[in-house]
């Protein structure tokens, strides 16, 4: 080791203090730099970062409302709610949508041909709204995807409560079914009413009182760690749950006419004579509107929507028949108050009517010998209709059927109600675009007296009719809801039915003839309906056949079944004091005595039989 | 005698014969208990993660004790020797070190170490040995062969790799040949020279080490991958405001948006829940120790104590502004910890081994003046 001089030794610490000297400067420099920058991150910019920690922690999630709840009339559960677990996607908070769609189909948890239609339903989402990519999932794919919860974030799976149908397909046009919400659904409805989560009306009663059914959706602040693990809820506004509805429904008898029609397709409209209230609305083949609940594959809806025997569709208000020969006595209401019949008069039948000029004639099903207007609807002579229609002309014919509210919708409380149609000259000429076409002949005039040709109506419509035949001029609008039940305040508000007089100043012996006519088709021989009924029952009803092939007649064997003809039945009971409205119609039945009387012949009997229980009671 | 106004006072008798300095003791304990504090929060309220906390303050402290008995002219003497040995061991990690994460700095003899760490004593006591054998100021060779026993390890280190480490040590090495006087247009020409390789070292150094660069220049690029330690780091930090959240109050630590929150990131968790002034605090503590450790530079009578005790202290400051600019987001994250405060048990050892040459070089000076 080299000695030094104290000198140098001197000289060599003066330079270390001058470099010390620098470096102390150096590291207060440095420690500004660094509580400048503490500074400026933490007092000026804090507010920003106070954000962007809240936005890391607290999530907003909405809860969706839970539907109200379907009762029938005597407060049988039609349409309740029941836990499932679903797939439910926030599009804006998924970082790469087509990468997780992908990836839950490799997990099997959705199909990989279902991704397409979930990619539209996104493009067509309202900003911030849930959508739902699967319902009702079973525990193992809850399980597969819980394992892999991180690498879908704005995905998860929840319980929610979903519609269910207690009494299945029996129900499913009356009430209608559910499904998830569209793009459309957001454009006729608020909203705000709706998370994305829940299921939305989208037939019928359903469909019609979805703003009281879907009530109004919740929601909650949550701590979430990095995982979006919910470490606490912070805040809680409950959603209000949707109000119940009490229909006019009585379902004892809706599967009672369910059971009467049995495997053949159709509809069974019933009505409260007294009030209008719809207690049967049954249109067969029907679905099981569960499955809709759930949501239905592509597949399966175009299977449903492509079967040949339309189960989606709601007969009962969509499907429009010629009346056949249960518009008979209304045209013989109309010819006694034009004075065109005289009630006492006979007039011969000889199974066919022939125009001047027309070489063909016009066939009657039988020949029925002498008939006054009441044997005449008790055999349902078409010969004597045919006369009076002659006579009558069709825009009288018209006007006075329109009466019945036929041609016209009976503003029921469901939607695509159809409305039927009461020809005349005008209709024609506005409905037919060749010139040849848009002139009425005499000859659709004699059919039209046996309510065949251009007229249809619906099975509701004729039931509004009939209505109107037992209470002699005067009915109650037809409706389905009887009250609804406010779930927040316990408070039941009931549904006014809305009386008309469709017909007045008829004179009151005309309707005791009708009435008169139409008992003899369930009671007396000859009746077209007789022997189907108990004897003496206590009501009045007319059939009716409505043509589907042509005039010509070929035994029924022969014909194909989509061929034969359809089977109608109006009716009412007790005659005196009109309870229920029965109007029935068998597709393919091969006529109303045949089909529809006898369905009508049940249902009648379950009902008069349950009356005459209560009254004992 | 002599004239210097930063001249320390006799300590405590007793403390000088246990060669411990007070005021750098208290300062320990309180950073000891402000990293305990820490690390509870950190781990959520895991008391196990403040147990082995404490065993290795623990060590460390005995460590440091141990280090404190020895005098200054024994860790001179051993310069050379402990340098040399810790080449050769790093060496020997560059041809069968341990690798973990994608980084070999382990060696296995026995226990599991990292010689790099021994570096970091090392380091300074070898250039300070070698300058102060030399005439003042350096010779032309005698910089050279100096730059050569810094550049040597840290290219090594480097090419393990751990950039924050290689900084460290190169930068103890440094200081040293900076403050033995060098003439300022050599230190110009250094820095005009390290500006005009930066193109060069730029390529040759891991690629996810250029990626951390470039994230430190822009975070918000790539939110959820490379940037998101600073983004979160930040959001910690700024949401903290003037007072904190509370201790285990903070959101970023509690609910795990804050990674490697017990080691490199534990500032941000007192940022978080102690605010600004509780932040302040903790700069002032470390301020204190640095500032001790320069008078006791300035105080020692030899110079080979001086420029030992100067390094440690300065390379004591770099540790916690490297730490506390790579979490605000003024400096790229190259994994230097926050010292004494941030879990690890390697880096507390050998930052309180060089703390207690600090201790010997303060309280063995009499003996010497003698």
């Amino acid at each position: 080791m080299e000695f030094k001089s104290s000198n140098t030794q001197e000289v060599e610490k003066e330079v270390f203090l001058s470099r010390i000297l620098f470096c102390s400067i150096a590291i207060l420099i440095l420690a500004t730099i660094i509580i400048t920058r503490l500074f400026f991150l933490m007092v000026i910019e804090s507010d920003q970062y106070k954000l962007r920690s809240l936005n890391n922690t607290i999530r907003m999630q909405s809860l969706p409302a839970s539907r109200g709840l379907i009762y029938d009339r005597n407060k049988n559960v039609l349409a309740n709610n029941q836990p499932i677990f679903q797939l439910e996607m926030i599009p804006e908070q998924v970082l790469d949508v087509d990468t997780s769609l992908e990836q839950l189909a490799d997990l099997d948890i959705i199909k990989k041909n279902n991704i397409d239609n979930i990619k539209q339903r996104i493009d067509k989402n309202l900003q911030f709204k849930s959508i739902v990519l699967r319902r009702n999932l079973s525990e193992r794919e809850v399980a597969v995807f819980a394992n892999n919860r991180n690498n879908f974030k704005g995905i998860d799976i929840k319980s929610r409560l979903s519609r269910h149908y207690p009494k299945g397909e029996i129900f499913s046009h009356a009430l209608g079914y559910v499904g998830a919400i569209s793009g459309g659904d957001y454009a006729r409805f608020d909203p705000s009413f709706y998370t994305g989560k829940e299921q939305i009306g989208k037939t019928s009663i359903e469909r019609n009182y979805e703003p009281y059914l879907r009530g109004k959706p919740g929601n909650q602040k949550l701590l979430v760690n990095v995982k979006g693990r919910i470490m606490e809820r912070i805040d809680q506004h409950p959603f209000l749950p949707g109000n119940n509805l009490i229909l006019t429904i009585d379902s004892e008898l809706q599967e009672t006419a369910y059971k009467a029609m049995g495997k053949q397709k159709g509809a069974v409209v019933i009505l409260d004579a007294s009030n209008g209230e719809i207690l049967v609305m049954l249109s067969l083949p029907s679905f099981d509107p569960n499955k809709f609940s759930f949501g239905l594959t592509q597949k399966e809806f175009s299977t449903l929507s492509k079967n040949k025997n339309k189960p989606l569709f709601n007969r009962a208000i969509a499907g429009q028949y010629p009346p056949g020969s249960t518009i008979k006595p209304m045209i013989a209401l109309g010819a006694l108050e034009m004075g065109i019949i005289d009630p006492d008069v006979f007039m011969p039948c000889e199974g066919r009517f022939f125009l001047p000029n027309y070489s063909r004639p016009f066939n009657d099903w039988s020949t029925h010998g002498a008939v006054n207007v009441v044997r005449a609807i008790q055999a349902s002579c078409d010969v004597y209709f045919y006369k009076i229609a002659n006579e009558m002309g069709i825009d009288k014919m018209s006007h006075f059927l329109k009466q019945f509210n036929l041609g016209a919708p009976t503003q029921v409380d469901v939607d695509s109600e159809k409305n039927g149609v009461m020809p005349n000259k005008e209709w024609k000429r506005n409905n037919f675009t060749s010139r040849e076409n848009q002139s009425w002949y005499k000859g659709e005039t004699v059919i039209a007296g046996i309510g065949q040709g251009y007229m249809l109506a619906t099975p509701l419509q004729l039931a509004l009719a009939t209505a109107i035949i037992a209470n002699k001029g005067q009915a109650h609008k037809p409706h389905m809801l009887k009250a609804i039940e406010f779930t927040n305040s316990g408070e039941i508000q009931l549904i006014e039915s809305e009386s008309i007089d469709y017909i007045s100043s008829i004179d009151d012996k005309n309707w005791d003839l009708i009435h008169e006519g139409m008992t003899a088709v369930i009671n007396e021989r000859r009746g077209t309906a007789y022997g189907i009924f108990p004897d003496n029952s206590p009501i009045a009803g007319k059939t009716g056949s409505s043509q589907v092939f042509s005039i010509d007649k070929r035994s029924g064997d022969e014909i194909p079944e989509e061929l034969r003809d359809h089977g109608l039945f109006i009716g009412f009971a007790p005659i005196d004091k009109p309870e229920i409205i029965v109007s029935i119609i068998v597709e393919n039945g091969g006529g109303g005595r045949i089909a529809a009387a006898p369905v009508a012949e049940k249902i009648f009997t379950s009902y008069l039989e349950g009356s005459e229980t209560n009254n004992a009671n | 005698m002599q004239t210097n106004q930063f001249q320390l006072k006799t300590g405590n008798i007793l403390a000088d014969r246990a060669h411990i300095d007070m005021p750098l003791l208290s300062a320990f304990f309180i950073i000891f208990l402000i990293s305990g504090i820490a690390i509870f929060s950190a781990s959520n309220g895991n008391s196990n993660f403040v147990i082995d906390h404490s065993i290795n303050i623990a060590i460390s402290i005995i460590a440091m004790t141990i280090a404190a008995q020895l005098s200054p002219m024994s860790y001179e003497r051993i310069a050379p020797w402990l340098y040399f040995l810790c080449l050769m061991l790093l060496i020997m990690v560059l041809v069968f070190g341990e690798t973990r994460n994608n980084a070999t700095r382990w060696l296995n003899l026995g226990i599991t170490f990292q010689p790099s760490e021994l570096m970091k004593i090392a380091m300074p006591l070898m250039i300070a040995r070698y300058i102060a054998t030399g005439t003042l100021p350096p010779t032309n060779i005698s910089i050279f062969i100096s730059l050569l026993i810094v550049l040597l390890p840290t290219a090594m280190i480097l090419l393990q790799p751990d950039l924050g480490t290689s900084i460290l040590i190169a930068f103890s090495g440094l200081v040293i040949v900076f403050l033995s006087g060098i003439k300022k247009r050599y230190l110009f020409t250094g820095l005009l020279f390290f500006i005009a390789s930066l193109p060069f070292i730029w390529k040759n150094i891991h690629p996810f080490q250029q990626k951390r660069v470039l994230t430190f220049l822009d975070p918000e690029q790539d939110p959820l991958g490379a940037g998101y330690h600073i983004i979160q780091s930040k959001i910690a930090i700024g949401s903290g405001g003037l007072f904190g959240k509370g201790w285990m109050n903070g959101t970023q630590g509690q609910l795990d948006f804050l990674p490697e929150r017990t080691t490199d990131f534990i500032f941000s968790i007192l940022a978080e829940e102690f605010g600004l002034v509780g932040v302040i605090v903790i700069v002032i503590v470390y301020l204190f120790i640095v500032g001790r450790g320069l008078l006791i530079a300035i105080n020692s009578q030899d110079l080979f104590s001086r420029l030992v005790a100067s390094s440690i202290s300065l390379t004591f400051f770099i540790y916690v502004f490297v730490n506390m600019g790579m979490t605000t987001g003024i400096l790229p994250v190259v994994g230097v910890p926050l010292p004494l405060i941030s879990k690890g048990g390697t880096s507390s050892v050998t930052l309180m081994i060089g703390l207690g040459i600090l201790m010997s070089i303060r309280t063995h000076k009499r003996l010497i003046s003698k």
